[in-house]
């Protein structure tokens, strides 16, 4: 046999493994089968691709896949116990499935014409409802099925709409029924999520599949965010506006996508906290001062959007928001109030909806839906009702169901048919009664490499753009992990996975770069804000205690390790070295044992002062500024966490303990060697060094004072030397033993040791120079003022002036320069400051 | 009837506080049986901004912005009304509950005196089941909206106790109705959970009650409250009724209305977000003056 008869084979092999166990259901559309078990037209490429791969280099091609989301720090999990591990380790909901659904062009011309029809139809609707509510007067739209809404913010009605758009983005969830054609299962209007993942699974699989994405001629989604951006942008009054990006904050289920679309979108990440309303207009606080955000993008519910006029408990808002767009000093996308047509009541008068004011029909129907706030419609459903799927008319939770999920009533009992009923009568405006729907099914990619048909819903997105809407190429895709194929059973999904528009010719090549000619060079971006800032800081001193920690317990061990305990001249040290641990929180109390000791002081999280602690902070820390940190330094903080954690109460040895701390702060200066070699010189890097500097100087007076008396044993000294790791340098230097005066000049007054408490004070001091100043008079804050004469005091000292005394003063100023960097640079209004009811 | 009334709100915060921004609502309402004759408003500090408007439900709104420190915020707001109700027909103009329940679904307008904004749960009063089971026997069926609703209300006199001490403004209406407990507001939300949960329109109303001292007693200037009761909406024929579950009573010519709303939140005298780290007391005093 040739060898291309061989790899013919062996190809209708691979395809025979790939399809061999798929099987559609009955009943319901598949996409890559048709009824008679024939492979769909826009599939045969890509399985015809897939099938040339042999396993190993799919195989491959997939981890590349896998690996672009984990460098991008999408699905990287360390593991998840709480809503907040999930975020820290950026995990996502939705992890991808390896293959792509493909959608021929002619098929999605039609639903692209669907969607923007139904964006301008629901935009429209949206318009009339806050303005002159036409639609209700006549009685196109029952009242109460508007009213009751929690989402039809009625301090907006009659409000001015800044940039004349409620609906910037807007996302419809379709699904294929068992006739073949798509049907709109709901609308989302509020702040539609899935954009970012979207964009996110295509990096991923146009990376593992290069040639394959290019040779089906897979429309791209740049153009898509570019429109975005311009549609967002255009109803601003300034010409360079500033465009705030407004999150719910880390612990939001989609943070991770928020933060990566500000970052490609290069949108300012902020949260409630950093807004503050002057003058009618919207700022933020920033290290220099307050700064006029112009447009929001909300990631937050509308109603969450003003704690003075509407939910009063909401701190996610700005108190004065709705009064900035009153005033038309901000552009707020989408419009606060847009969730109102997000309704499942709304769907069922979109129909007649779209006729009145388009004078068209629906190009896209909706799932069939009855509202029973009327009496006819309420008839309809409880005599059909077996039959039916009942859901809120708006977002509440009905009796027996979560997430406003639908209640099949074929799956209920006697007696909860009868309750629905009973409620349905008594106020029937609640509820609506819903078809339900079969939709079609995809493949999967199962653990044997063979693909399973999973049913899928598909969210399409529109956004206008000054030329008018927009529609992304492509969307976001999500299948289910079950085999029923019920739309309502849907839920949120299993896995998601890129959506391919194939063009009939080549497509374009579009990136978000405008013409070279209009890109002007910046070097620095915007201003920090004080959360940011804080958070770095923050940052940089948990990171420098841990490593305080570390290099405490390393110590003891190493000393545990080749000394003789019982030796009385070697008991000074080790006890000093077990005292500071104590003192610092990191170890329990002098009657354990030593080992006990180290061992907590490197794993017991529940100690506050321990590494582990410590790194626990610097996660969280980390977390929150994740949009300005490399991915190579979120690894990092992973990795060290890991080491830290130990889920056995089984002591080491302490070899084995030596080792853990030798690793971890091995760890820790590849991290601060990233952030010396690759973080940018802009403000925020400013405040992580500030933070790193004033908690190693303030650490190494604490060793000084703790080993480094007057009367010191040598043996004290040495360990000092050993803390700040200047053994080398110091035998280099001095040929006899080690001394009070020349060791404690290397600890604290001499500017070449990288580790001295001068050295870290000149450091802050040229830093903290360089940050911004706010006051007009010319004079220095006071900042400046503590570092310049604090560096001024060490630089000029000698060690004859040194006690514990003096030490201690050091350590007291550097604490006072800490407090005064917090007061000017962070929360305006103090670092405690809280939010109250008045 | 002519009434003077001064209303003086003073918060005291333990630390100073160098940002403010509030909402008052104490401004008594112009509407149909009530005229205000003058108003005033005053405010230490001195706020840098001050804004007034009317908001979505009618109700006269001052938006504040206090940017200096101070350890101490007086509102105080004087006002001259003059409230001239008609007295309600003899006979019962209500059609039955069931008729006003659908007549309310079927309302065909936004404006605030819709009966469609009082229809649903709103953020202090959740469709409490409970509620909807103790009001519901007050309405057998075909019974007219106005008897059902004016038994209700003396039920709720009748069966539950005025107690300042037994709640506070973040009690859920849950715990008032358990434990039949609580003062005007909380005998106001439960009326209101229980029509609604009926299908019926009910509003929260806020504002002033006159007192009338015992005989031979002077009447205390500063010893009167902030009252609130319940606006029952009875079919488009005869619309907004006054009922006043915490004294069995219509709302009449002793009631002074400031605001109007789906519950207290709406309606709240003064809200507003501090930027602060101490705690805070408060302080309230009220005057309604009868000038005949």
């Amino acid at each position: 046999m040739s060898r291309q008869a061989e790899s013919q084979r062996s190809k209708a092999e691979r395809r025979r493994a790939l399809l061999g166990s798929y099987q559609p259901l009955a009943g319901v559309h598949d996409e890559l089968m048709d009824a008679d078990g024939h492979v769909r037209p826009q599939w045969e490429n890509l399985l015809d691709e897939w099938t040339n791969y042999g396993p190993d280099e799919l195989a491959r091609r997939l981890a590349l896949a896998n690996r672009h989301l984990s460098d991008a720090g999408v699905s990287y999990r360390v593991r998840a116990e709480s809503a907040l591990d999930d975020m820290l380790s950026g995990e996502r909901s939705w992890p991808m499935s390896h293959l792509p659904l493909p959608i021929a062009e002619d098929e999605w011309r039609t639903i692209e014409a669907g969607v923007i029809q139904r964006a301008s139809l629901l935009e429209a609707v949206l318009r009339d409802l806050y303005g002159p509510a036409r639609l209700v007067a006549e009685g196109a739209l029952p009242a109460a099925a508007v009213a009751g809404s929690p989402d039809f913010l009625r301090p907006l009605k009659g409000a001015a709409v800044p940039g004349g758009q409620h609906l910037q983005l807007y996302a419809c969830d379709l699904g294929r029924g068992p006739d073949g054609n798509w049907w709109v299962l709901g609308d989302r209007t509020q702040a539609p999520s899935g954009a970012g993942y979207a964009l996110e699974n295509r990096l991923a699989m146009a990376r593992a599949f290069p040639d394959l994405y290019r040779s089906m001629n897979v429309e791209r989604l740049a153009s898509f965010f570019q429109g975005f951006r311009a549609g967002i942008v255009s109803g601003a009054k300034r010409a360079d506006p500033r465009i705030c990006l407004l999150t719910p904050g880390p612990l939001s289920e989609t943070y991770f996508e928020q933060a990566y679309l500000a970052r490609y979108l290069g949108f300012l990440l902020v949260e409630g906290n950093d807004l503050v309303m002057r003058n009618d207009m919207v700022h933020v606080r920033t290290i220099a001062g307050l700064k006029r955000a112009d447009v929001i993008w909300r990631r937050i519910d509308g109603d969450f959007a003003d704690p003075l006029e509407l939910n009063v408990a909401s701190r996610l808002g700005v108190a004065g928001m709705l009064q900035a767009i009153r005033a038309e000093n901000v552009v707020v996308a989408n419009g606060p109030g847009s969730g109102v047509v997000e309704s499942r009541a709304l769907m069922s008068f979109l129909p007649t909806l779209c006729q009145t004011i388009l004078g068209e029909d629906l190009r896209l129907p909706n799932v069939a839906t009855w509202w029973c706030g009327q009496p006819r419609e309420r008839a309809t459903v409880l005599d059909r009702l077996g039959e039916m799927a009942i859901a809120s008319a708006f977002r509440a939770d009905l009796r027996g169901s979560s997430n406003g999920e639908p209640l099949l009533v074929s799956e209920l009992d006697a007696a909860a048919r009868k309750d629905l009923v009973h409620a349905i009568e008594a106020r029937g405006i609640d509820f609506v009664g819903q078809e339900v729907v079969k939709i079609s099914t995809m493949p999967v990619l199962d653990a044997r490499g063979s693909l399973q048909a999973r049913p899928f819903a598909l969210r399409v997105y529109a956004t206008a753009t000054p030329d008018g809407w927009r529609v992304m190429p492509g969307g976001f895709c999500r299948t289910s992990d079950r085999l029923d194929a019920r739309a309502v059973t849907m839920r949120e999904g299993a896995r998601s996975a890129d959506v391919w528009v194939l063009s009939q010719k080549p497509v374009e090549q579009i990136t978000l770069l405008p013409p070279p000619d209009q890109i002007q060079i910046r070097r620095v971006v915007g201003n920090l804000p004080s959360r940011v800032a804080d958070n770095l800081f923050w940052l940089g001193r948990y990171l420098e205690r841990a490593e305080g920690v570390l290099r405490l317990t390393r110590t003891l061990l190493g000393r545990m390790i080749e000394t003789d305990i019982r030796m009385p001249g070697q008991q000074d040290a080790i006890k000093r070295l077990s005292g500071l641990l104590v003192a610092w929180g990191a170890a329990p109390g002098a009657r354990t044992p030593l080992l006990r000791q180290a061992f907590t002081a490197l794993h017991g999280a529940d100690h506050y002062g321990s590494a582990a602690a410590c790194i626990r902070e610097v996660r969280r820390t980390a977390s929150v500024t994740r949009e300005r940190l490399s991915v190579d330094a979120s690894r990092l903080i992973d990795d060290l966490t890991r080491r830290l954690e130990r889920d056995t109460e089984q002591l080491p040895t302490e070899g084995e303990g030596y080792e853990t701390a030798d690793r971890a702060l091995r760890a820790l200066a590849a991290f601060a060697g990233l952030a010396e070699e690759n973080m940018n010189r802009g403000a925020g890097w400013r405040f992580l060094e500030i933070g790193r500097r004033v908690e190693r100087a303030v650490t190494t007076c604490r060793f000084a004072r703790q080993f480094g008396e007057q009367n010191a044993t040598p043996d004290c000294l040495d360990v000092l030397l050993d803390l700040i790791d200047s053994q080398i340098t110091y035998r280099s230097r001095y040929l006899v033993g080690v001394a009070f005066h020349p060791v404690i000049d290397m600890v604290l007054f001499d500017e070449y040791n990288p580790r001295s408490v001068a050295f870290q004070i000149a450091r802050i001091d040229a830093e903290v120079a360089a940050l911004p100043t706010v006051r007009e008079d010319g004079l220095m804050e006071a900042p400046r003022r503590i570092s310049l004469k604090l560096s001024a005091d060490v630089a000029t000292a000698r060690t004859d002036q040194v006690d514990r005394a003096y030490v201690l003063s050091v350590e007291q100023r550097l604490m006072g320069l800490s407090e005064a960097v917090a007061n000017r640079y962070f929360l305006q209004t103090g670092a405690d400051a809280t939010v109250g009811k008045a | 009837m002519l009434y003077n009334i001064r209303h003086i709100t003073t918060y005291s915060y333990n630390t100073a506080v160098p940002f403010a921004r509030c909402v008052l609502r104490m401004f008594p309402r112009e509407e149909p049986g009530q005229r205000v004759l003058s108003r005033q408003l005053v405010v230490t500090p001195r706020p840098s901004e001050s804004r007034e408007g009317i908001c979505f439900f009618g109700n006269r709104v001052a938006t504040l912005t206090i940017d200096q420190p101070h350890r101490a915020l007086t509102v105080s707001v004087t006002s001259r009304v003059e409230v001239i109700h008609p007295a309600l027909a003899g006979f019962d103009l209500s059609p039955s509950w069931e008729a006003v329940r659908e007549e309310a679904a079927a309302g065909a307008g936004l404006e605030p005196e819709s009966p469609v904004h009082y229809l649903y749960q709103s953020r202090l009063v959740p469709l409490d089941a409970g509620a909807l089971a103790y009001a519901a026997q007050s309405f057998p069926p075909g019974r007219s909206m106005l008897v059902g609703a004016r038994d209700l209300m003396g039920r709720i006199h009748h069966d539950f106790v005025y107690d300042p001490k037994a709640t506070v403004v973040s009690t859920p209406l849950s715990q008032a109705l358990e434990n039949r407990r609580g003062v005007c507001q909380d005998f106001a939300h439960v009326m209101i959970a229980g029509l609604r949960g009926l299908g019926l329109p009910a509003a929260y109303v806020s504002g002033y009650l006159r007192t009338i001292p015992p005989p031979g007693q002077k009447r205390l200037e500063g010893a009167d409250a902030s009252h609130a009761w319940v606006s029952v909406w009875c079919g488009q024929a005869l619309g907004w009724v006054g009922l006043d579950p915490t004294n069995d009573m219509l709302a009449g010519n002793d009631h002074v209305i400031v605001a109007r709303g789906r519950d207290y939140a709406d309606v709240s005298p003064l809200d507003g977000v501090i930027i602060g780290s101490g705690g805070q007391s408060i302080d309230v005093k009220v005057d309604v003056e009868p000038l005949g």
